[in-house]
C-alpha cells in the first residue's frame, strides 16, 4: 500500500489529508494560529495517528497555502492554484471552473480535465476580496462564523455597502446597527459585497461550465446563494475546505510515481 | 425663527467692526470649529471626537465656541460648514468642499507653500495651492490604508495610544518592511512580527513608512515643485512627518495645531462672502440657520 500526504496552512485555519492507494484515508483541521510551525507538526502528528502510520510510512507530502513555505518536515511546496485545480478535478471531474474563497484571498481557477490549471485570477491585496471581510463584519455583529450565512438567508431587505474597503465597511456596519438595521440584512449585504467582488474576478477569466466553489467560503450557504444570484452555478463539495489538502496529496501521490 | 426684514442681520453697515465668522468643520473622526473677527484673529478654537451624533455634537461644540468668545450666535455673521459630515451642521450658512477650504486654511498659515498634504481619519489628500486657490488635488477615500484609519487600527493591535506612535518610532533602528497594503492584512502582519519577536518600535516605523510611501506616490503624481505643508490629525504624528520627509526630500512643514486649517479656511471665506456682500451693499447671503438642539435619532 502507499500512503501520500497533503498539508495545506491556510491564514485561518490548516487541513491535512493522508490518501491511501488513492482514495481518502483521514482528515484534520486545526486553527492556524500564529506559529504555522508548530500548527504543521501538530497536524501531521494528529493525521498519523488518525491513520495509524508512522511518518516512515509516508512515501511523499506535499504542503500548499499561505504558510506553507516554513513547514519544518520534509516535503514537497506546490502553489494553492495548482493543488486546488487537482483537488477539484477529483471531485468534480466535470469542473473547468473552480472559485476558491479563502480567509485572506480569492482566485478563480480555470482548469482542464487532467485538473491542470489553463488560467487564474486572484484578489489578494485587499480583505474585501476575500472571506476577511465578512468575518470583519461577523464580528461587529457578535454572530459566529458558522451562523453568518444561514442568518443572512433570512435577510429581507439586504443593505447596500457603499465602500469596496473592509476597515470602512466595519464603520458602516456600526453606522446600520445605529439606525437599527437588522444584523441579518446587513449580514446580507457583506455577502451581497463580496460576490460582487469574486464576480468581477470570473468575469475577468470568463466563466466556463461547469462551476464549483472551494475553500473556507465553500461553507457559507449566504455566499453561494449570493453567487447563484449573480447567474453562476455552483457545485459544492461535501467538504470545500479540504479540497486544496486533496490536491495536494495528489500531487504528492503523481510526483512520486 | 430669524423674520427677513430689512432690519434683519442680513443687512450690516460696511463700517461695522464688531462682526464674527464662524468655520465648522465636520471630519469623520474630529471636528473642529473656529470663530475670527472681522481682521482674521481668531476668537476661540474648539476641538472633540465626532462619534455618531454629528448633529448634535456640531451645535454643542458651536455653543461651546461662542462661549470661549464671549458671543451670542447673532453675532456670527456667516458660518461656513465643511469636511465629510458638513451637510449634517443645521445652522451653517453655506457648505463648502473640504478642499477649497484646506487651501485656504493653509495659506493663511504659510503663504508661500504651493503643496498640501492632509491625512485625516477616513482619507487622505494632497492639494495643490496657489495664491489660496485650489489648483489640483489628488485624494484617496476608497481605502483606509493612508489614512489617519490606518494607524488607529494598529495602534490597537499593538495595544498603544494613537499619539505615541510617533515618538515610539523614533527609537527605531531597523525598521521593517510592510507587505501587506490592506489594513486588515497589515494588521496580522504586526501580530506576526510580534510574535517573531520583532521590537515594537522597528514595527512601528515600518507602519509610518508604509503610510508615507502611500502619500509620496499621491504627491508624485501632482509633480509640484515647492514646499510642503503637513495637516490634518495624521500630522500631529512625528514618526510620519519623518517618514514622508525622508521619502520626499524636503522639509516637511507642520503648523503649531495641524488639525485646525480646514475650520480656519471654513472661518476666512465665511469672512470672504460676508465682506464681499457688505462692500456691495448687498445683503449678506444667509442660509436659514438654526442654532436648535438637533438630533439624528428620532
Amino acid at each position: 500500500m502507499a500512503w501520500f500526504m497533503g498539508i495545506d496552512i491556510g491564514s485561518g485555519t490548516s487541513k491535512g489529508i493522508i490518501t491511501e492507494d488513492g482514495k481518502l484515508k483521514v482528515y484534520h483541521l486545526l486553527t492556524s494560529g500564529i506559529n504555522y510551525r508548530m500548527t504543521a507538526q501538530r497536524l501531521m502528528e494528529k493525521l498519523l495517528t488518525k491513520a495509524d502510520l508512522q511518518a516512515e510510512d509516508i512515501a511523499c507530502t506535499v504542503t500548499t497555502g499561505h504558510g506553507a513555505d516554513i513547514i519544518p518536515f520534509n516535503n514537497q511546496h506546490v502553489d494553492d492554484i495548482q493543488c486546488c485545480a487537482k483537488g477539484i478535478n477529483r471531485i468534480f471531474p466535470s469542473v473547468r471552473t473552480v472559485i476558491d474563497v479563502q480567509g485572506q484571498s480569492s482566485q478563480v481557477i480555470r482548469l482542464d480535465e487532467k485538473g491542470q490549471v489553463i488560467d487564474f485570477t486572484i484578489s489578494e491585496r485587499c480583505a474585501s476580496g476575500s472571506g476577511r471581510f465578512i468575518e470583519v463584519i461577523a464580528n461587529i455583529l457578535q454572530i459566529e462564523l458558522k451562523d453568518i450565512g444561514p442568518l443572512s438567508l433570512k435577510s429581507e431587505n439586504p443593505v447596500t455597502f457603499t465602500t469596496g474597503c473592509a476597515v470602512f465597511g466595519e464603520s458602516e456596519a456600526i453606522s446600520r446597527v445605529a439606525e437599527g438595521i437588522s444584523k441579518e440584512d446587513i449580514l446580507a449585504g457583506v455577502h451581497k459585497a463580496l460576490a460582487d467582488q469574486i464576480f468581477a474576478l470570473v468575469d475577468r477569466l470568463g466563466l466556463e461550465e461547469q462551476c464549483a466553489v472551494s475553500g473556507g467560503g465553500g461553507l457559507n450557504v449566504g455566499l453561494i446563494k449570493k453567487l447563484e444570484e449573480l447567474g453562476i452555478k455552483l457545485l459544492v463539495p461535501p467538504q470545500p475546505q479540504l479540497v486544496n489538502a486533496l490536491g495536494a496529496a495528489i500531487m504528492a501521490d503523481e510526483q512520486v510515481i | 425663527m430669524r423674520n427677513n426684514s430689512p432690519e434683519d442681520a442680513r443687512y450690516i453697515s460696511w463700517e461695522v467692526t464688531n462682526i464674527y465668522f464662524a468655520g465648522i468643520d465636520l471630519g469623520s473622526t474630529i471636528t473642529k470649529v473656529v470663530i475670527i473677527d472681522r481682521s482674521e484673529e481668531i476668537c476661540a478654537k474648539m476641538i472633540s471626537h465626532t462619534g455618531a451624533e454629528h448633529r448634535r455634537l456640531a451645535n454643542q461644540l458651536m455653543k461651546e465656541a461662542l462661549e470661549q468668545a464671549g458671543l451670542t450666535f447673532e453675532k456670527v455673521s456667516y458660518v461656513v460648514a465643511t469636511g465629510y459630515g458638513r451637510m449634517m451642521v443645521p445652522f451653517a450658512d453655506r457648505h463648502i468642499t473640504e478642499l477649497t477650504c484646506h487651501a485656504r486654511g493653509v495659506f493663511k498659515l504659510f503663504p508661500n507653500v504651493g503643496l498640501a498634504i492632509d491625512i485625516g481619519g477616513q482619507d487622505s489628500k494632497v492639494l495643490k495651492i496657489s495664491g489660496g486657490k485650489l489648483i489640483d488635488f489628488t485624494m484617496s477615500d476608497k481605502c483606509a490604508a493612508g489614512t489617519g484609519r490606518y494607524l488607529e487600527v494598529i495602534a490597537n493591535v499593538l495595544g498603544l495610544k494613537l499619539e505615541d506612535l510617533g515618538t515610539i518610532s523614533l527609537q527605531s533602528t531597523n525598521k521593517i518592511s510592510i507587505s501587506s497594503t490592506c489594513t486588515v492584512f497589515a494588521q496580522q502582519e504586526v501580530i506576526s512580527r510580534l510574535s517573531e519577536g520583532v521590537p515594537l518600535e522597528d514595527i512601528v516605523a515600518g507602519i509610518h513608512d508604509a503610510i508615507a510611501s502611500r502619500v509620496a506616490r499621491m504627491v508624485q503624481r501632482l509633480k509640484a515643485e515647492s514646499d510642503v505643508v503637513f495637516t490634518g490629525g495624521v500630522a500631529k504624528n512625528i514618526g510620519v512627518v519623518k517618514a514622508l520627509e525622508e521619502k520626499l526630500g524636503c522639509e516637511v512643514l507642520v503648523p503649531e495645531e495641524p488639525l485646525f486649517s480646514g475650520a480656519i479656511g471654513a472661518a476666512l471665506l465665511a469672512r470672504e462672502i460676508t465682506l464681499k456682500a457688505l462692500a456691495q451693499g448687498e445683503p449678506i447671503p444667509k442660509g436659514q440657520r438654526r442654532l436648535d438642539e438637533a438630533t439624528f435619532f428620532k
